[in-house]
């Protein structure tokens, strides 16, 4: 095996065996654990905090958490074009322009960043 | 062909990661069509690019494959997520076209898409002389991607940003409402609404606690003295201790 | 990447991965695991001594030396328990939510190198499971999967209290995921390289020793000083991707029980807090390759030419690993918990930009080392102060508004409010005042108690 895929073959290897652990483990948990338990009313009940379950099983969650995502997309995406830069910025070749070029485009981001502050988006309320 | 001498190059390693995953992102696409439930939609479409990522890895392109996985994989589909949770979880898609001839629409313009597609990478394929991974790959391979990003691509990088902030703006003001403070309910406007006829505005009553009893199974009593079965949780009249539990335990003296 | 050719004969490089047997690989993923699970072990025993230490109580004693066994007793505890379902539980993904969190924990720790090469059965091979080239990725990516394991188990449980916090969470995990991202940039712009152990041997490469006045002074070339914010930013951020006390806001016990782990129990329910402190050893060992030098010895240590070769590096990277766990359990042994707002703020409207404008100022300031023509310098310098003068002008100016009077703001109270006492109204003292003045009066002295009462109760007797 060459020493470029030997390297991802060793990741592969590492899920093989977790998958082979928890495999053990829930094997384990299962003979361990109590064979025959109780089942007394509310035992499977949802729990909140000891009182009757209301309502439905889910709760809708609140829009801002989407708009939090799409900034994660955003800067995801930012950091994974500064990581390529940030590795050959300084070689010979590049230099000053590569380092204009992306001051311009963390600028645009940034403007993104500076309307939601503006627009009051980041204030979690 | 292309094919005949790109096969010949694959090595054993390849072949194995290729013939276990391919058929699980294939799975994970069919899965993703067929799945009731709409977040089990999308995790079978992280199994589909999660596979795609390690695909990138083994033909030699790691960190587009990384790429694949923090950006698709995790930010992206976590979107997805987010949004869909937004529906909740129990919103399973109706059966009734809203639109008419739209399956027979998406049909066509999928077959008009895949055409697309093949006959794209078709001609890439067959005009492109491969250089091959070690020229690709000199000075590593992020670096080879960095030099053609920043050299001959570099607008189409600048667009991306553009393209990048249109898209969160237009999601930012979608998503946010912000109320004017006039809008806010105040603290008086609160307690009408509270204390309003035909609102219960106390807490349920607590169960009734008394020399006899001091069970919380023991409905409380209301102002004119009769029970209410409100303080009783509804989980509680059904318990009943079993001779075992009530037997002396040996400890009282 | 200036490597000095002192190092290269331990310094493993990418080079030398990748070709061990498969039992050699074998034994390292199964370490790896073990790792893991003794670090979760003995980390729940260290936090709860060295927190119990700083509340002025024993902490566990009981089971083995030092209460050593406590948590591989609850371990067991958990195994021997009942696996309850809840009712409302989507069963698929509520059985392989607490499995991704541990796989993504697992993965991320195999990229660490734990020491320089060794001979291990004959074979020379890095004390490292796997290296890649883009292995600061594979720990990004990572733990961006590792989101799933928690958003996922708040989901599958059917149940309002995990929704909440698995949603909380996950917000709270993206939003420091991209600090976190952004703070490694400047790390690979000084290295050169995404590789741990490539950037370990950089940090090596970037010592520097100057004599001044015949003293010999060295300062070490860790990221953790050359590039300082980075590091602060890296920690914060750690501390809030893994959901650690002042930032666990999703399992704040007081608000949503336990968060998304509410709903499960028995081995599950270990799995989680297996995956919880494998993350915080993670981010420690991340921290510690990424900018405290990784396995090589600090400063006054490294004199000694044997400390950097061998297992000897096992010990320094431990050290270290175990001083950032301990700075982990202060802070929870020390700050109260934050609200969600102001984390949210701290995140967002503070490391972010932060970090963006440390990014351009040390591109700018390399670039600036390297030109030699005065043009480029004077326009980047030019650059940089346009940009400080433009974020000057548009700074939001916030002037505070001057106090209305008292009066005004009564009156411009809605109809129907609270009423107000009036605004003349003399308070009288409290009767628990009168008695803390009688009390403070000299017991032998008779006849005293009469002049308190007189004293303190004329304003009453006016009324």
């Amino acid at each position: 095996m060459t020493g470029y895929l030997g390297s991802y073959a060793t990741l592969g290897l590492l899920l093989v065996a977790s998958v082979l652990i928890f495999v053990g483990a829930f094997t384990a948990n299962r003979l361990l654990s109590p064979a025959d338990p109780a089942e007394p009313a509310g035992k499977r009940a949802t729990y909140e905090s000891g009182v009757d379950p209301v309502g439905g099983d889910w709760a809708q969650m609140q829009i801002r958490y989407y708009v939090y995502a799409y900034l994660y997309v955003l800067f995801a995406v930012e950091a994974v074009f500064l990581f390529p830069w940030a590795v050959i910025f300084d070689r010979p070749g590049f230099g000053a322009t590569t380092v204009v070029e992306m001051a311009i485009f963390v600028a645009v981001l940034a403007l993104g960043i500076l309307y939601a502050w503006r627009k009051k988006i980041l204030d979690w309320t | 062909m292309t094919n005949i001498a790109l096969a010949a190059t694959v090595t054993t390693g390849e072949a194995v990661t290729f013939w276990i995953l391919a058929p699980l992102a294939l799975l994970g696409a069919i899965g993703m069509v067929v799945a009731r439930n709409a977040v089990h939609s999308a995790l079978w479409l992280v199994l589909t690019m999660l596979c795609l990522g390690v695909f990138y890895v083994v033909q030699a392109g790691p960190f587009i494959g990384m790429v694949q996985i923090i950006v698709y994989t995790g930010a992206i589909m976590m979107l997805f997520l987010f949004v869909l949770m937004l529906v909740g979880r129990d919103a399973s898609d109706s059966l009734i076209e809203t639109l008419r001839g739209q399956r027979v629409a998406a049909v066509l313009v999928g077959l008009g898409f895949a055409g697309l597609v093949g006959t794209l990478v078709a001609r890439a394929v067959g005009d492109t002389t491969a250089v091959g991974l070690e020229a690709a790959n000199q000075n590593g391979n992020v670096q080879g991607i960095a030099a053609l990003l920043f050299t001959n691509y570099v607008f189409a990088f600048e667009a991306t940003s553009a393209l990048l902030i249109t898209a969160a703006v237009g999601a930012m003001v979608l998503a946010h409402i912000h109320k004017p403070k006039s809008e806010r309910l105040g603290q008086p406007e609160t307690m009408r609404l509270r204390f309003r006829p035909g609102n219960y505005p106390a807490p349920k009553p607590g169960p009734g606690v008394y020399a006899t009893s001091d069970s919380v199974a023991t409905p409380g009593r209301l102002p004119d003295g009769t029970l209410t079965q409100r303080s009783v949780p509804e989980i509680l009249p059904t318990r009943e201790l079993s001779p075992r539990e009530t037997a002396p335990k040996g400890t009282e003296k | 990447m200036t490597t000095p050719a002192v190092y290269l004969a331990q310094d493993p490089t990418l080079a030398d991965f990748g070709h061990d047997p498969w039992w050699i690989s074998l034994i390292k993923v199964v370490a790896a695991f073990v790792f893991a699970v003794l670090a979760t072990l003995l980390g729940v025993w260290f936090e709860r001594r060295v927190v119990g230490f700083m509340q002025v109580r024993p902490g566990p004693n009981q089971v083995g030396p030092f209460g050593l066994l406590q948590t591989l007793a609850d371990g067991l505890k958990m195994a021997f328990k009942e696996d309850i379902l809840p009712k409302g539980a989507d069963k698929v993904v509520y059985f392989f939510a607490p499995t991704i969190s541990v796989i993504c924990a697992v993965t991320a720790l195999a990229v660490i190198p734990f020491g320089p090469m060794v001979s291990m059965f004959g074979h020379q091979t890095p004390l490292q499971v796997t290296d890649v080239s883009v292995a600061v990725l594979v720990i990004l990516a990572a733990s961006s999967m590792g989101i799933y394991g928690i958003v996922l188990g708040g989901w599958a449980s059917g149940s309002t209290y995990p929704l909440l916090g698995g949603l909380r969470s996950s917000a709270q995990m993206i939003s420091y995921e991209v600090a976190m991202g952004l703070s490694i940039v400047a790390v690979f712009m000084t290295a050169g390289t995404m590789s741990t152990s490539g950037i370990v041997a950089a940090q090596a490469g970037s010592d520097r020793s100057a004599s001044l006045g015949g003293f010999e002074f060295f300062a070490p070339g860790w990221y953790a000083i050359l590039l300082l914010p980075s590091f602060i930013i890296y920690f914060i951020s750690a501390v809030g991707e893994t959901n650690r006390a002042p930032f666990d806001l999703p399992e704040a016990e007081s608000e949503l029980v336990a968060g998304f782990m509410t709903e499960y129990s028995s081995l599950k329910f270990a799995l989680f807090m297996l995956a919880e402190y494998v993350n915080m050893v993670t981010v420690s060992a991340v921290a510690t390759t990424l900018f405290l030098g990784g396995w090589r010895a600090p400063w006054p240590i490294s004199i000694w030419d044997g400390a950097n070769s061998g297992w000897f590096g096992l010990i320094w990277f431990f050290a270290k690993v175990i001083l950032l766990v301990f700075v982990f359990v202060w802070l929870r042994g020390t700050l109260p918990r934050l609200r969600y707002d102001q984390f949210m703020r701290l995140g967002w409207r503070v490391l972010l930009p932060i970090n963006l404008v440390w990014i351009l100022a040390l591109a700018g300031i390399r670039v600036l080392q390297k030109e030699n023509s005065d043009a480029v310098r004077w326009g980047i310098i030019g650059g940089a102060l346009l940009v400080i003068l433009l974020i000057t002008l548009a700074w939001p100016d916030r002037r505070k508004q001057p106090p209305r009077p008292l009066q005004e703001q009564v009156n411009a109270r809605p109809q129907g409010s609270f009423p107000l006492p009036p605004m003349d109204l003399v308070v009288p003292p409290s009767p628990r005042a009168r008695r803390g003045v009688a009390q403070r009066q000299p017991a032998n002295v008779g006849g005293g108690a009469p002049d308190v009462v007189d004293t303190t109760s004329t304003e009453e007797k006016e009324d």
